[in-house]
């Protein structure tokens, strides 16, 4: 979520909130024995609302699962979690009075700390990242789709590799024999055979089919390709150069449309690493946010009855 | 041949409508970690339970409590219901009975967790914050609605009081005579010859094990126990000049004060030639009550007769006349009784005129009203030295926390005193050089007011009767 001008109420409702808090605490522990603890009445307070605030930060996701619920939009429920989730963390600590505690507190502390620094990190990145994808990304499909995506791409290079080898196989038996004398003087620029006559058309065709098979398919059709020649632009860009000069002029335009698939491929492949980027933190943020919640109720529990 | 082109038509007829169904990695990994951790979580939880009770304590315990931190329900007891087991006063006063704090005059009496908060890890929870004091003490109310103390001490570094002892009107309340300044100066005549006087001659710690410099030969070594006991007058041994009175003693920790002055140890050496009374015997008078050295002196003389036959025509030596206080000349005894009168009542006026007032205050009649022949006057008394044990009637000193000091560094005007009234006290700001609110934080001595200041008043401490076995303490049950 692009946390924007739409989050003034919220920010300067927390930044409001936390004002009144800090200023609550501040004679409230300048006057308590030994500091302020998480049992005195203050204490108990500032505990109460933070797990309160928890709690519905928590509560986003059972939101997410039921959409139809009519329990407010579904963005004031994330700018929600967002700023009474950073809230809650500022008055967990003038809960406990700045003391991170034994045994279960300190457990609770430092998850806590960890549900807050993901997702702090997860504001960030989410904050950044949807905007430089689209930059990044023109190409960009649903995430889980991408496989599917993958397996299309193949058909339609193999579709296009075959379409092309059946042209160039039309142009050889209908050739004469002074095109196919022509063709002997053939050479070859740089790796690729010349496409100058007949015999560089039949050439061709097999040059083709086997950058397909060799370069191409293992490219498009793999998740990871990370070190494979097509995976770097330039280096892709310069290899389908060197097709264009194999291959005859009315052959071009499937070049392009294979240099175009793996442009796509490419897009796919970096679309797969921001999104992991942009997700990743939720595998650390969510399983600890609900030990945090599971955890903070025993807290609460066992804080009231010792 | 057709061109490679993406229109929306073409992208939608990519995807799968149904592709939300099927798992995705991600989605999966998050589900599985979303049940993993929290069970992790949990069986963390419950193995460190089953070791111990100590996974929902909020901070170590105290020192002292430290031996009670495997069950927590040595203090954490059952008693307000089902559920609470939060720590009551009563399971306080299982082990100390502490008692309240001026039960007459305060309004409340504060729970003993409001001030002695645990489970912070400190090192002597009897080292309560400032705040459970000033809670009352910023604006002291009582019952009665007029405080006998200062209305308002806020803190150490700026708003406390001079200590009483120095503030206008206070006078020392000692009846012995003593010229601090005429004792500390050089070449004073000592036992054996002239000596340099030092504090610790004469001031000192019980914990301090080393012989008095200045002590009668065969003095009996002081030792805490004989502060808190003052000798019987007929006791063999001497009566101390200064008495702490019992509350003084019972309220402090006696290794932290100074022993009080005793006659035969700290000042025998010296002045036992003032308790000479005549040359004719070696042995001086006892440092006793009046009537214990008329005792003495009877017994003394009537040996004396009773060994000399010609005691009745001897001559009296002229250093045993006090001049101005008998009618020369004297006459001549004419039997035993009139000798001994005689005799008796010029010791007397030796010691109880001369002797005993080089330092004592001495009340009432004195033997020189006649000339031993006319009667017998009434002996004088000793007032009482009333040298007070203790200066902070309500607060604690410790001599032996600041040792690493010089007796002057703090008393500064002791060498230049000259009277027995002079206060010798060092006041508050002498304190202040070292001691702050803030403590260690500031690199300074601990200006709490727990540091001096005891709120329960221990002389009315009960004895506590155990109520544990070893395995109940250790959780070992």
């Amino acid at each position: 979520m692009r946390i924007d001008e739409t989050h003034r109420k919220w920010f300067i409702g927390s930044l409001a909130g936390l004002i009144v808090a800090v200023a609550i605490y501040i004679p409230y522990s300048r006057s308590s024995p030994e500091g302020a603890n998480g049992g005195t009445v203050a204490g108990l307070t500032y505990g109460s609302i933070a797990s309160a605030f928890m709690l519905f930060a928590g509560l986003l996701g059972a939101r997410k699962k039921v959409p139809i619920w009519r329990v407010g939009r579904a963005q004031a429920w994330m700018r929600g979690h967002l700023w009474l989730g950073f809230l809650s963390f500022p008055l967990i600590f003038l809960h406990s009075g700045f003391r991170f505690g034994t045994g279960l507190t300190r457990g609770l502390m430092w998850l806590f700390v960890v549900v807050f620094v993901s997702g702090i990190v997860g504001a960030v990145l989410q904050h950044f990242m949807p905007r430089l994808e689209t930059q990044r990304v023109p190409m960009e499909t649903i995430y889980e789709q991408i496989g599917r995506v993958r397996s299309q791409l193949v058909a339609e290079a193999e579709t296009i590799v075959k379409e092309a080898s059946t042209a160039l196989a039309g142009n050889v038996s209908q050739a004469t024999e002074q095109q196919r004398a022509l063709s002997a003087s053939a050479g070859t620029i740089g790796g690729l055979t010349v496409a100058s006559g007949l015999d560089v058309d039949e050439g061709a065709s097999v040059e083709l089919q086997e950058f397909f098979r060799r370069e191409m398919l293992p490219y498009i059709s793999q998740g990871r390709s990370r070190g494979m020649t097509l995976a770097d632009r330039n280096r892709a860009h310069s290899m389908f150069q060197q097709l264009r000069l194999l291959l005859p002029p009315n052959l071009h335009p499937s070049v392009e449309d294979l240099e175009n698939i793996c442009e796509e491929k490419r897009e796919l492949d970096q679309q797969t690493r921001y999104h992991r980027v942009l997700h990743a933190w939720l595998l650390v943020h969510i399983p600890a946010s609900y030990a945090l919640l599971l955890l903070g109720a025993i807290h609460a529990v066992m804080a009231l009855r010792y | 041949m057709a061109r490679r082109i993406r229109t929306t038509k073409n992208l939608a007829k990519r995807m799968d409508l149904q592709y939300f169904k099927q798992a995705h990695p991600l989605r999966s990994w998050r589900l599985w970690l979303s049940i993993l951790v929290p069970v992790v979580a949990v069986v963390w939880f419950a193995a460190q339970r089953a070791s111990s009770q100590k996974v929902y304590s909020s901070g170590p315990l105290a020192a002292a409590h430290a031996v009670l931190g495997k069950d927590c329900n040595v203090c954490h007891a059952s008693t307000l219901g089902f559920f609470h087991e939060k720590v009551s006063d009563d399971a306080c006063l299982k082990c100390h009975d502490a008692p309240a704090h001026h039960p007459e005059k305060v309004a409340f009496t504060a729970s003993c967790g409001s001030c002695h908060v645990e489970h912070q890890g400190s090192p002597r929870l009897a080292s309560t914050q400032n705040n459970s004091c000033t809670e009352c003490h910023a604006n002291l109310t009582t019952k009665s609605g007029s405080p006998q103390y200062v209305r308002m001490v806020k803190d150490f570094d700026k708003e406390h009081p001079e200590f009483a002892a120095l503030r206008p009107g206070a006078r020392d309340p000692g009846q012995v005579k003593l010229n601090h300044y005429a004792h500390l100066k050089p070449h004073l005549a000592g036992p054996s010859g002239p000596v340099q006087m030092d504090c610790q001659d004469c001031h000192r710690l019980a914990t301090i094990n080393a012989p008095w410099p200045y002590a009668a030969p065969q003095a009996p070594s002081q030792t805490a126990q004989s502060m808190s006991q003052p000798m019987s007058p007929a006791s063999p041994q001497p009566m101390p000049v200064a008495v702490a009175t019992s509350a003084d003693v019972k309220h402090s920790r006696s290794q932290d004060y100074m022993l009080p002055i005793l006659y035969a140890t700290q000042c025998a050496g010296c002045h036992v030639k003032d308790l000479q009374f005549d040359k004719r015997f070696d042995q001086a008078a006892p440092h006793d009550k009046p009537e214990i050295v008329q005792t003495f002196l009877i017994q003394k003389y009537s040996d004396y007769f009773a060994s000399h036959p010609r005691a009745l025509s001897e001559v009296v030596a002229p250093e045993r006349i006090l001049p101005n206080t008998v009618k020369l000349p004297l006459p001549i005894p004419r039997n035993r009784q009139e000798w001994l009168d005689q005799q008796v009542m010029l010791a007397d006026i030796l010691l109880f005129d001369k002797g005993c007032k080089l330092c004592h205050v001495m009340v009432g009649g004195t033997p020189a009203e006649g000339n031993g022949t006319e009667g017998k006057a009434p002996l004088p008394t000793v007032a009482k030295s009333s040298i007070p044990a203790r200066w902070f009637l309500h607060a604690e000193f410790s001599h032996e926390s600041h040792r690493l000091l010089t007796c002057t560094a703090c008393h500064t005007r002791t060498p230049e005193s000259r009277q027995t009234a002079d206060i010798l006290l060092p006041g508050i700001a002498s304190c202040r050089d070292c001691h702050e609110d803030g403590g260690a934080k500031h690199d300074a001595a601990s200006g709490r007011c727990s540091e001096c200041h005891s709120y329960h008043d221990w002389t009315k401490e009960r004895p506590t009767k155990g109520k544990f076995t070893i395995p109940q303490l250790r959780a070992s049950r």
